[in-house]
């Protein structure tokens, strides 16, 4: 007999997940099917339409902030990846003072406000410029710099999450062995443990790199004049007859990030299989 | 050797994370001259008339309290059924299932959004297709969809739902199925069962799912500026304006730390509850 629920309750249960798996694709759904719409995003639907992605093609600004979006997520998570390893280290194979603290830093970006943390980032920058006219009559003013330095704050949290489980099922062993056989802890690393790692650090990249390419909070208070995707696409909100190119872009990115992600997911279950199975559902959390 | 692993990390949050977050609580006591209008005297004025009664800020602040709790709370009863079901009724597939109900949460928040936006208007797609259908008349939109605390709601809650079914499926995945059997062959029904033995050992992760939820939206202002309109304003909202639309910075750094206090007593509160993992236990 089953007993955490009764034939019936199995009916409603599945009805439920499927109504609940529609309501969260739907909406979604929806976008994709009026970003090939040719009139306003309602309906009726007024014909089919391509001309929505090559409009984006010459919109020279739309171009330009997915480029500064690019490059902020690439270089926010190269960064935040590598610091990622480096605290990973430390709290697995090290024993040292004060490790909760330290433990306790590096997960605080996960629940502190983005707002309240661009914000800090904000008043910093306007400080440091500050000082710095009064003392050098320059600054260095808001941009992608800042964007990016925000960002590996916030990823890094996640980095450490994806790098940790797999490094701990990595056996001590295997480095142990490399350093015996005369490896210095530089080589350990560069031929033993980096190759091994390898599959969590792609993980981890891909992560911190949706994060940052969809991130707004942060990015609207330090960007400056240099917008990224997701500020840009708030300032065009407003702009109705922008809105169906923005639809078109956002659907693509969205398959793009569904696509990076089921990667990154992909990539963490091939490691798994290679070192054992035993935190399947853990996933990114 | 650990001093070299860490130096670069710490370094960096030191510098752009404490740092910062240091100087704002500096900046809201008045420790700081930024601007000219900036006293540059140390005092309590800002935050006491922040906390006095009838402020606007205050109230604010329990507005967006009252929609986090809303949101909570009817996000957790709809995702509880949603880990029951992928952790105790299917067998095969779980994990098939469970990623598809993660997967939205993984990509694009503002697209997520946006898609409401579109949905909801007075043009939008759903009264569109009412109008279509002949159910309403276009000069009479359902316009209560898309500008109002319903649609902070709603998006809020379309948006946490994947986030916060994960949880909960980990805390009854995990549950000991040899307890049900036991509670079932000690004569309890399917619903004593539940109410005695599941409901119970799936609590902490009830808890957590709830302060996944609760802790982000206390201070979303994303949402309300795309859906939510003037009656949607939140806390967050008279945060950013603060920053962005003029220049009382020291009124928004005491908005701003108070939130972020509210945020770590919370999570000093029910923080063990949310195991992000147990690495510091050794």
């Amino acid at each position: 007999m089953e007993i955490a629920t009764s034939k019936g309750a199995r009916v409603w249960l599945t009805v439920f997940f499927w109504l609940l798996v529609v309501f969260l694709y739907l909406p979604i759904a929806f976008l994709a099917l009026f970003s090939f719409n040719a009139g306003d995003p309602s309906f009726p639907l007024s014909g089919f339409t391509t001309h929505w992605f090559t409009d984006v093609l010459s919109n020279d600004s739309l171009i330009g902030s997915l480029r500064h979006s690019a490059v902020v997520a690439t270089a926010s998570s190269l960064i935040a990846v590598a610091l990622g390893v480096m605290v990973s280290f430390a709290l697995l194979r090290r024993r040292f003072f004060g490790k909760p603290a330290v433990s306790a830093l590096v997960f605080s970006p996960l629940v502190i406000p983005y707002l309240v943390f661009g914000i800090s980032l904000l008043l910093v920058f306007a400080l440091v410029d500050k000082v710095l006219t009064a003392w050098f009559g320059s600054y260095i003013g808001l941009g992608l710099h800042a964007v990016v330095i925000g960002h590996v704050v916030v990823a890094l949290p996640y980095t450490i999450l994806t790098i940790l489980p797999l490094l701990e099922r990595l056996s001590v062993s295997l480095e142990e062995a490399a350093k015996d056989l005369g490896a210095s802890s530089r080589e350990t690393f560069r031929r033993v443990t980096f190759p091994l790692l390898m599959p969590a650090l792609i993980s981890a990249f891909l992560i911190a790199f949706t994060l940052s390419f969809d991130e707004y909070a942060i990015a609207s208070f330090l960007a400056g004049s240099q917008e990224t995707w997701p500020v840009f696409l708030f300032s065009q909100l407003r702009v109705p007859s922008l809105l169906p190119q923005l639809i078109a872009v956002s659907s693509l990115i969205f398959i793009a990030s569904m696509l990076l992600v089921l990667s990154a997911e992909m990539g963490r279950r091939i490691a798994e299989r290679r070192y054992g199975s035993e935190y399947a559902a853990r996933g990114f959390i | 050797m650990t001093a070299g692993l860490l130096s670069a990390p710490m370094l960096w949050l030191l510098l752009f994370f404490v740092a910062p977050v240091v100087y704002v609580a500096a900046y809201s006591l008045g420790a700081i001259k930024l601007f000219p209008a900036d006293t540059g005297v140390i005092s309590f004025d800002d935050w006491r008339h922040f906390l006095a009664g009838g402020s606007v800020y205050l109230g604010l602040f329990w507005k967006s309290i009252r929609i986090s709790l809303t949101v909570s709370i009817v996000v957790v009863l709809l995702s509880y059924p949603i880990g029951y079901f992928l952790a105790l009724c299917v067998r095969r597939m779980k994990y098939v299932l469970l990623l598809l109900v993660i997967v939205p949460f993984l990509t694009s928040f503002l697209l997520r959004v946006l898609a409401w936006k579109v949905i909801l208007g007075d043009r939008g797609i759903l009264n569109s297709l009412l109008f279509s259908l002949h159910v309403r008349s276009p000069d009479d939109p359902i316009s209560w969809l898309l500008y109002s605390q319903f649609a902070v709601m709603l998006v809020l809650a379309y948006v946490w739902i994947p986030f916060v079914a994960l949880p909960i499926f980990v805390s009854l995945n995990n549950l000991d199925r040899s307890l049900l059997e036991a509670a079932s062959d000690l004569g309890a029904n399917r619903w004593k069962t539940f109410f005695r033995v599941t409901l119970p050992l799936s609590a902490p992760g009830l808890l957590a799912a709830f302060i996944f939820v609760f802790v982000p939206t206390i201070g979303e202002f994303v949402t309300p500026l795309l859906v939510g309109g003037p009656s949607g304003y939140l806390f967050g909202n008279a945060i950013q304006d603060l920053f962005t639309r003029g220049t009382d910075w020291q009124t928004g750094s005491v908005l701003a730390m108070f939130l972020l206090l509210v945020v770590a007593a919370l999570m000093a509160l029910f923080g063990r509850f949310v195991q992000v993992r147990a690495v510091t236990s050794d």
